[in-house]
């Protein structure tokens, strides 16, 4: 930490290095092999405001740092500033973020699902500090709230996805069902049907496992009137979110769904549909283009089912982050940094190779002109989103991976209470 | 004097293993925010927080059951093959290379790899015994309560075993020759040679390969992590899989108890070894 | 162990013709055939999932995940070796990885001969302690290390460095070096060392001309060891390595399949790849590698 700690750490690895290529070169060079070591240059240290770090997520191999590269050339030319980025995965983000902020490094900007821990530990810059009026006037209101702490916005949304229920078309036929269902009671005679077929067809994919249990949770408790906050209070265990999971429940009990849906994972939900066994499963937008380059199952897209009959179906949204770190000198850059990634021809073009959806206006309009995405575009604006805003959904959210599943096998009501407990403790 | 002759090293050992264990040390005395924010002293409540863990208890027996078994298994049948692998044979050489090559695979990727053979609907495991008519249903082996651990230790066995016979194969060529000779002539039964002679001219090599498969083991992560990542909570989690959720996929996420679980980590295994060395007198082997 | 003086022994002769000459005749006349059918069972005991994942790269992605399972491909593809071997980013994982795994190695057969030999040869004030430190590093998984390796690297400015990784490999995979040629150098007779000194050769050239031959299968072990882990490790340099194109192979080809994109096919092709060299390596030097375990393992 300070400078006095420096020295003599510096000394003891650059003497280790030493020693140990000078004995190499005494034994007959076997220490060639090293040759590459010094190659790093170190120059991981922001030195002033002219360059800047940047750690993104991966979304896809082919385009995510296709994009940012092309993306830090052009903010180089535009601003003469370096924009270092590092690409990390989504398994590995989280570990790569705590690391870099536990030893007061953090990147400049991050790119995350979340921010509001980040916003209440004083890191982050919020909107008015970097993004231009131009800018924030055009994000979509629904994201700005949800990237607001506190009345501050500190979340800025690099793009977005909803979620819709994707079914089989050619299975429904099958099934003999005309249209996809409105109404849960609809909804589980379907999937009866449809499990019904045999083959090894299955009615539902629900994925409770703990990678994204929350997710589908989300969706279904929208849709029954429930939510995980209301009015400020935690409402995790209210009776309409038990009800909820305990419809979830009946639906593994039945055998509607496909095996042990408490561990199975979304990914694992998507693959089944995607070899045409499922009859329906919440799906977003990269589940769409998969099923697309694949061109093996027919498939439609409808709202979700509510609980209530003739109720208006929520639409579950979710956003990704762009959070900048507040660092000495790095203020201009950062806003140079918002300001190019938000022009249309940038964030669009990245939503698009990606295959999500706009976070702004003029996003929406731009791609309004593709029918496939009517679906998700008419209901972004009124998008339903988790409560990203509250640094205690950062924790209860991990909870809630962690134990919602095994409401398959146990109580739905003593995990929702566990999870209710939970949260009014604070995480 | 001694000093230029050790310094390499124990520049090495302290520059980069002994340092960053100072840092685990004093990150377990810290108080953490989730995002990985340092807000000052925690004294010891990482500690007792960790040992105030309600899943404390099921981590430790799948620890113990964990390594117990993925070692013993592991030198049971290293045993066996290393046997079948100092015969001479036709294409010896070819099975040796084979034998290497769970060695050689990364453990990340082998571990990816055997959680889609054990799948329950992609799985080429599931697909053969059913085509075997071996099973009516597939296995569920990585959601049944009582398949994972089985599942993930034989993974483990599989990924241990070849440096394992190669320190066996190593062993049971340096047992002379003549040894033999004389037990043969006095009209000994193979199993009685082999248990009178081989085992306890093994034993040193056993005993290495013992401590070192403790080790390896104890601190394996990829496959618990990924065999056991679509299972909530900590139900099938070792020590090692347990100390990286709380810092990063529990609701603790807390970097601080993850140091103190680290910390405890070392000294569980630094135990675990001396028990067995004394157990099985080290010391008096060597001296 | 005390009888034997393997490290002189070498490969050669094995039990076997002490045990089975006991055995009934009619196995030895079975056992030209039986053996290498034996050999060819355990062979696809260690390879069959190697196989599945060889299966895995000859079929397109989508047939990998589909239910229900089938063993052989239903889509053949042939390209999957093709496009991995062609891709940039791949190429600079690789590089990475053959960069590593070779310094890490020799640094630790360098800083562990003298240090294996002095502690074998001479008894002096704090020798056990360093054994003993050398033991416990090898408790020590860099996985519970990450945070503060991170740390010291950070300070040091070294984050995103080879040298860094090399640094860091070679320190966790010293101990089982120092451990094994500590065994060889025990067991070499003294007499042969004083002879040498007598022809006038210093401690050092002594070191290098009799005692290092000697051990060659002790040094061929340490570092197939050393190579192996280095090859394989994962969570240092996860957390070091920050540029994409300084990711060795264990971090980048996991790039193949994320939460939203999955070429299972590439990452099994790559991941093939990837396992080449160290069997090459080892096929090499096999010979020793079952000679060099004997002393050094059982000391």
């Amino acid at each position: 930490m300070s400078s006095k700690r420096h020295l003599p750490a510096t000394g003891l690895l650059a003497g280790t290095t030493a020693v140990v290529l000078g004995l190499a070169a005494c034994s007959g060079g076997t220490g060639a092999g090293s040759a590459g070591g010094g190659g790093g240059g170190g120059s991981s240290a922001t030195k002033g405001a002219t360059t800047i770090k940047l750690v993104a997520a991966e979304y896809s191999k082919n385009h995510t740092k296709a994009f940012w590269d092309q993306f830090a050339q052009a903010y180089k030319s535009k601003t003469g500033n370096t924009l270092q980025v590092q690409i990390v995965s989504w398994d590995d983000i989280d570990q790569q973020s705590s690391t870099m902020v536990q030893n007061n490094n953090p990147p400049d900007i991050l790119n995350l699902n979340a921010y509001a821990s980040y916003a209440k530990d004083g890191l982050l810059y919020s909107a008015d500090e970097v993004l231009s009026d131009t800018v924030k006037s055009d994000l979509l209101d629904a994201f700005v709230k949800s990237g607001s702490y506190q009345g501050k916005m500190y979340g800025m949304p690099d793009l977005s996805s909803a979620r819709a229920m994707f079914y089989n078309k050619t299975l429904f036929q099958k099934a003999g069902i005309s249209a996809p269902p409105k109404t849960w009671a609809e909804f589980q005679a379907d999937a009866t049907k449809i499990a019904g077929l045999g083959n090894g067809a299955i009615g539902y994919g629900l994925p409770l496992g703990p990678e994204e249990s929350q997710g589908e949770f989300s969706i279904w408790m929208f849709n029954n009137g429930g939510d995980w906050k209301k009015d400020g209070k935690w409402t995790i265990n209210s009776p309409e979110n038990v009800e909820t999971l305990t419809f979830l429940k009946s639906l593994a009990t039945k055998k509607l769904t496909q095996n042990n849906p408490g561990k199975t994972n979304r990914q694992d939900a998507f693959d089944l549909f995607a070899s045409g066994k499922v009859g329906m499963v919440v799906g977003f937008s990269p589940l769409a283009g998969k099923l697309d380059a694949d061109k093996k199952v027919q498939y439609g897209v409808a709202p979700m089912p509510t609980k209530a009959d003739g109720g208006t179906p929520q639409t579950f949204g979710v956003t990704d982050y762009l959070m900048a770190f507040k660092k000495k000198g790095n203020q201009d850059a950062v806003k140079a940094f918002y300001d190019l990634y938000y022009q249309k021809d940038q964030v669009n073009s990245f939503i698009k190779a990606e295959g999500f959806l706009p976070v702004t206006k003029s996003g929406i309009q731009e791609f309004s002109g593709d029918p496939k995405l009517k679906t998700y575009l008419e209901t972004l604006p009124n998008a339903h989103l988790t409560p990203t805003d509250d640094p205690t959904w950062d924790k209860v959210k991990l909870a809630v991976q962690q134990n919602l599943g095994t409401a398959i096998t146990g109580d739905p009501k003593a995990v929702l209470d566990k999870l209710q407990k939970s949260a009014e403790a604070g995480g | 004097m001694a000093l230029l002759w050790l310094a390499p090293a124990l520049l090495l050992i302290l520059g980069v293993v002994v340092w960053p264990a100072v840092e685990l040390v004093r990150a377990s005395l810290a108080r953490f925010s989730i995002t990985g924010l340092n807000k000052g002293s925690a004294g010891l409540d990482n500690y007792r927080n960790v040992l105030a863990n309600e899943s404390l208890g099921t981590v430790l027996a799948n620890t113990v059951v964990w390594v117990v078994a993925v070692v013993a298994l592991t030198i049971l049948i290293s045993l066996g093959l290393a046997q079948f692998l100092t015969k001479d044979f036709w294409g010896r050489r070819f099975v040796r290379w084979a034998v290497i090559v769970p060695w050689a695979a990364s453990l990340v990727i082998t571990a990816r790899l055997f959680s889609l053979i054990y799948s329950y609907y992609y799985g080429t495991l599931n697909a053969v015994l059913l085509k075997l008519h071996l099973v009516h249903t597939p296995v569920d082996f990585l959601g049944n309560d009582r398949w994972i651990m089985p599942s993930m230790v034989a993974v483990g066995v599989f990924v241990s075993i070849p440096f394992t016979a190669y320190v066996f194969v190593a062993g049971l060529n340096a047992i002379p020759t003549d040894v033999y000779e004389a037990a043969r002539i006095d009209g000994a039964s193979p199993w009685k040679i082999w248990r009178l002679i081989t085992l306890p001219l093994l034993r040193p090599a056993i005993l290495v390969a013992t401590v070192l498969n403790m080790i390896y083991v104890f601190n394996s992560f990829p496959i618990i992590y990924t065999l056991n990542e679509s299972n909530p909570g900590f139900a099938h989690d070792t020590t090692i899989t347990f100390m990286y959720k709380l810092a990063f996929k529990s609701a603790e996420k807390d970097v601080g108890q993850s140091a103190a679980a680290g910390l405890f980590n070392v000294c569980l295994i630094l135990v675990a070894v001396l028990v067995y060395l004394r157990v099985s007198r080290w010391r008096e082997e060597e001296s | 162990m005390a009888t034997a003086t393997p490290a002189l022994t070498g490969t050669s002769a094995s039990a076997d013709t002490a045990t089975t000459s006991a055995t009934p005749g009619g196995w030895r006349r079975a056992r030209p055939w039986a053996m290498p059918l034996i050999g060819l069972g355990v062979s696809l005991a260690f390879l069959w999932p190697y196989l599945v994942m060889l299966l895995g790269a000859f079929r397109p992605s989508s047939d990998v995940v589909q239910t229900p399972a089938s063993v052989l491909p239903r889509v053949w593809k042939w390209t999957t070796f093709p496009e991995v071997l062609g891709d940039e980013r791949f190429l600079a994982w690789l590089r990475t990885s053959v960069v590593v795994a070779l310094a890490s190695t020799a640094i630790v057969v360098v800083v562990a001969i003298p240090a294996a030999y002095f502690t074998a040869r001479f008894r002096f004030r704090g020798r056990m302690a360093f054994l003993f430190l050398v033991l416990v590093t090898q408790m020590f998984s860099p996985t519970s290390l990450v945070v503060g390796i991170y740390r010291e690297f950070f300070t040091v400015n070294l984050v995103n460095t080879y040298l860094a990784l090399i640094l860091t490999n070679a320190a966790f995979n010293l101990a089982f070096a120092i451990w094994i040629l500590h065994g060889f150098f025990a067991s070499i007779p003294r007499e042969l060392e004083e002879a040498s000194e007598l022809d006038g050769c210093g401690r050092v050239g002594t070191l290098w001309r009799v005692m290092l031959p000697l051990t060659l299968p002790g040094l061929v072990t340490a570092t197939i060891f050393t190579f192996i882990a280095a090859w394989n490790e994962y969570v240092v340099a996860l957390t070091l390595m920050l540029d994409d194109s300084r990711k060795p192979l264990t971090v980048g080809i996991n790039s193949y399949v994320t939460g939203y994109e999955q070429n299972w096919d590439q990452l099994f092709g790559a991941s093939l790849i990837a396992i080449v060299p160290v069997v090459i390596l080892f096929a090499l030097i096999e010979k020793h590698l079952v000679g060099g375990l004997t002393s050094g393992a059982v000391k």
